[in-house]
């Protein structure tokens, strides 16, 4: 009993920061057609903001949390202004090449700047502990993940549904022209999406850091290439689409982990891209594609 | 024999023009430059030779690739096991499965059965990704670039992971690349020029429009990945023929960024733009990486500086999208630029 | 209130409309006709400030044409595009408010919103369905109930009755009818010439990019031009 429900919080724990960093490159992807590959380095800047106050003696871990998320909320918005505001009506190609070099820029300046290797950061441990529900021995991180990410979830579809900005961004996905059209400004609906994925990034980097102790410039690359998966999987630019894939791909994994021989266990990453493959094969466009129109408009 | 049409005529032309720069570029090489040199032009030219192999399928189908230093490793890889003395094999391998190590053939038989291998790999692997949304199969293909790195790791006992695989004879000389390289520059050429090369780029541009013409677009690309998975796995062969010893870390991201920057920088729809942009940055990113080692220049002793050649590659592609989405080339080979003049 | 000269309007390269000047006075009802590719949903795109143009559009005494579209909607210019496009995973309710985005009055906009549903009965009925499953007549209601959410000072009406029954057509014109006699300013674009003259104070024809006629209604419609231009027969 106690393995199983184990095993379920673990793959919920995965899941849901695979569902948060999945969200951020939606959001993002639906109202531009951007695939963020800088994704990753949001999170890196989010961590090495966390060296920054360690070296700082600031070890109060709210003041060291808030810093590292809204750090990652300013890169994301600097990103979009720099880099992608002169690619934002290009094809979804230029952006993503776009993207792509925006990543190993900031990787390169991690290490040119900082440190080729690891640095650790201590301040999150105290989120890691182990906890007793009902006599099942649970650990308090992946609890807090989590749950963090049910109310990020919800708070998110709160502002989707209930301002007009959130209405914007939605209606922005489906026709950028017919929003400005209605007065509300181009700028402010990019901004808005970028601060979105910024935040979900910086609190994905909370739970990465609390888990792996240390930053190094490659700190976001794997959480962001799983989320990349999980898009694809739940259908590339859908917001239901990526917390669905992110969940699935967290289910999937541990179900790899749990289910393969020890022997293989360098492996688990080769059979989980295997089946998220199937599903593709199954359905190209991914599970909860958003209605894509190949020809032209009426 | 094949007959030609005029567009492929025109590109034998393009071919010529460009093979003349190879020769030109090797001969210099030979008599003037030293050991060091000529390791830096044989490595700039298998680099073209992954280059013109990315560019056959992102040139020709519009979507980018980003495993196709995935696939040079396996022809590498799978070339070097075949071609390389079974005393050899005894002492770095003992413990490789299947009899992998109780075996040695000669070179030619070696990087054909290589050749083999990877196409039918890349012709699985591209069945599903043909079938996906441009974006969708960026994400694959990278996905598959970290399957078979970990692949490449997870296997030591046959691959060696980030150890050295030593002990293949090193039968190439620079006069080899640049025949194959030129080789490679009239097939990709006579590819994009022909039936299925027009039809490829058209339903690039337009989907809707060329599925309604009758064209089969799945089956093009799937033969654009192929090819382009032939000419990777010869890129990985003209490697490992040369260096005598290779490993895993080449054949994983650094790599995959340097080529994406060389055929973005020329730009990808045409094989020009290939070649130019891979001698660009290839000698380019020399300039960078004596920078990166921090010199004495004008009398300043400059700090090391580890990172500036990632740097520059990354920013190489920013302002390549920023400024000229279709790269230097664009949609421009070499030979309408000596048309253009005669008017 | 809204003065247009020597508007050139681009695509891209091409030059879609050739200089053309016209004027719409404050609560008169102008019409813009033409056949297919005349250039009038290009004119109304150099309005609003999506096409690329070049001359001058006027706004109540301001200059606009170097204003960016968020500014000239602010201004007070609404427009009902060509092909509607409403917002189709949104719901009809979620399609109004966000018409009255620049309302920052929450009162207000939901005073604004029962008024429109209080003229369009079938939109409320469907407030809170997407508006993607709406028939196209009420797609066009929508479209047009969405501008007048953001108490525009003029309506730009793009081809409203495209596409729809010539019954829906009917309520579609009776609409517009009825906005008329409330005072507001309207420039409507339309192929369907006969109905448009019914309402309209004023027209101007439009062919290949350039106005080849214009005067009253009744003048307009007794004209031979208008004939030979939107049937094509001389």
């Amino acid at each position: 009993m106690e393995y199983i429900v184990q095993q379920v919080l673990n793959a919920l724990s995965f899941g849901a920061e695979y569902a948060l960093l999945a969200l951020g490159l939606a959001i993002v992807f639906s109202i531009m057609g951007l695939v963020n590959f800088a994704h990753g380095e949001i999170i890196a800047v989010g961590g090495y903001t966390m060296v920054a106050f360690a070296s700082l003696a600031i070890g109060n871990p709210m003041i060291v949390m808030v810093g590292a998320v809204l750090a990652a909320m300013l890169a994301s918005l600097t990103l979009e202004r720099v880099a992608f505001r002169p690619v934002r009506k290009a094809d979804p190609t230029t952006g993503l090449l776009t993207a792509f070099g925006v990543s190993i820029v900031l990787q390169n300046l991690f290490l040119l700047f900082v440190s080729p290797r690891p640095i650790a950061v201590t301040s999150l441990y105290f989120l890691d502990w182990s906890i007793e529900i009902a006599g099942i021995r649970l650990a308090s991180l992946q609890v807090f993940e989590t749950l963090t990410t049910i109310i990020v979830i919800i708070a998110l579809m709160l502002f989707l549904r209930r301002t007009v900005l959130g209405l914007a961004v939605r209606a922005a996905s489906l026709d950028f022209e017919m929003v400005r059209l209605t007065g509300i400004r181009a700028n402010r609906v990019f901004a808005i999406a970028f601060l979105i994925s910024g935040l979900l990034a910086g609190l994905a980097c909370i739970f990465i850091m609390a888990r792996r102790g240390s930053v190094d410039p490659h700190l976001g690359f794997e959480p962001v290439l799983k989320a990349f998966v999980a898009c694809v999987v739940g259908g590339f630019g859908s917001l239901p689409g990526a917390v669905l894939g992110g969940f699935l791909l967290g289910a999937v994994e541990v179900a790899m982990l749990v289910m393969l021989p020890q022997s293989l266990g360098g492996m688990t990453d080769a059979f989980v891209f295997m089946i998220v493959a199937m599903i593709l094969i199954w359905r190209p466009d991914g599970i909860l594609s958003p209605a894509v129109e190949k020809g032209d408009k009426l | 024999m094949i007959r030609l049409s005029s567009s492929q005529r025109s590109g034998l032309v393009g071919a010529a023009l460009l093979a003349l720069v190879l020769v030109a570029i090797g001969l210099l090489t030979a008599y003037f430059g030293s050991r060091y040199q000529v390791r830096l032009v044989y490595s700039a030219y298998v680099n073209l030779i992954v280059v013109l192999g990315l560019q056959v399928f992102m040139g020709n189908a519009r979507i980018t690739n980003l495993s196709h230093s995935a696939f040079m490793g396996i022809g590498a890889y799978a070339a070097a096991l075949c071609v390389t003395p079974e005393n050899i094999k005894k002492i770095s391998l003992p413990d490789a499965p299947w009899g992998l190590a109780q075996f040695s053939l000669d070179p030619v038989v070696s990087a054909l059965i290589a050749v083999v291998i990877t196409a039918v790999l890349a012709l699985l692997l591209g069945m599903l990704i043909v079938r996906l949304t441009s974006i969708g199969a960026t994400i694959v293909t990278l996905a598959i670039l970290v399957i078979i790195h970990a692949i490449f790791l997870y296997r030591t006992d046959i691959f060696k992971g980030n150890q050295a695989f030593f002990g293949i004879p090193q039968v190439f000389n620079l006069t080899s690349v640049i025949a194959i390289a030129i080789l490679v520059v009239i097939v990709c050429r006579l590819f994009r020029e022909s039936r299925w090369g027009i039809q490829l780029r058209a339903s690039a541009d337009d989907e809707v429009g060329a599925a309604a013409m009758g064209v089969q677009i799945y089956r093009l690309r799937l033969i654009a990945w192929v090819l382009g998975a032939v000419i990777l796995a010869v890129a990985g062969i003209c490697y490992a023929y040369f260096l005598g010893t290779i490993s895993a870390r080449p054949f994983y991201f650094n790599h995959v960024f340097l080529t994406l920057a060389m055929l973005i920088l020329g730009g990808m729809r045409t094989v020009t733009g290939a070649v130019l942009g891979t001698f660009l940055i290839s000698f380019g990113l020399e300039g960078v990486r004596y920078l990166e080692t921090g010199p004495v220049f004008l009398g300043i002793d400059l700090p090391e500086a580890l990172g500036l050649s990632g740097i520059a590659l990354g920013a190489v592609i920013v302002l390549t999208m920023a400024l000229r989405p279709t790269g230097i080339m664009g949609n421009r080979e070499i030979e309408t630029l000596f048309v253009r003049q005669r008017h | 209130m809204l003065t247009i000269q020597d508007l050139h309007v681009f695509h891209g390269p091409i030059e879609a409309v050739h200089g053309i000047s016209l004027e719409v006075e404050q609560g008169k009802c102008i019409s813009l006709l033409g056949p297919n590719g005349a250039g009038k949903t290009s004119t109304i795109s150099a309005i609003t400030g999506i096409a690329r143009s070049t001359g001058l559009v006027r706004f109540e005494g301001r200059d606009l044409s170097r204003d960016s579209v968020e500014a000239r909607i602010a201004a007070g210019i609404a427009v009902s595009p060509e092909g509607r496009r409403i917002f189709s995973n949104l719901t009809v309710l979620e399609n109004l408010t966000l018409g009255a985005a620049l309302q920052k009055d929450a009162a207000e906009k939901a005073k604004d919103t029962d008024h429109w549903f209080s003229l369009f009965p079938i939109l409320a009925e469907r407030r809170d369905q997407s508006a993607g499953t709406l028939s196209g007549g009420e797609q066009q209601m929508l479209a047009i109930a969405r501008a007048l959410m953001a108490r525009p000072k003029i309506l730009l009406l793009d081809e409203p009755s495209l596409g729809l029954a010539p019954k829906i057509v009917r309520q579609i014109f009776d609409l517009i009818a009825d906005l008329k006699t409330r005072g507001m300013t309207i420039l409507l674009v339309e192929q369907n010439a006969t109905q448009a003259l019914k309402l309209a104070d004023y027209a101007y024809l439009m062919s290949s990019g350039r106005i080849v006629a214009h005067g009253t209604a009744d003048d307009l419609g007794k004209s031979d031009k208008l004939m030979a231009e939107l049937t094509g027969v001389a």
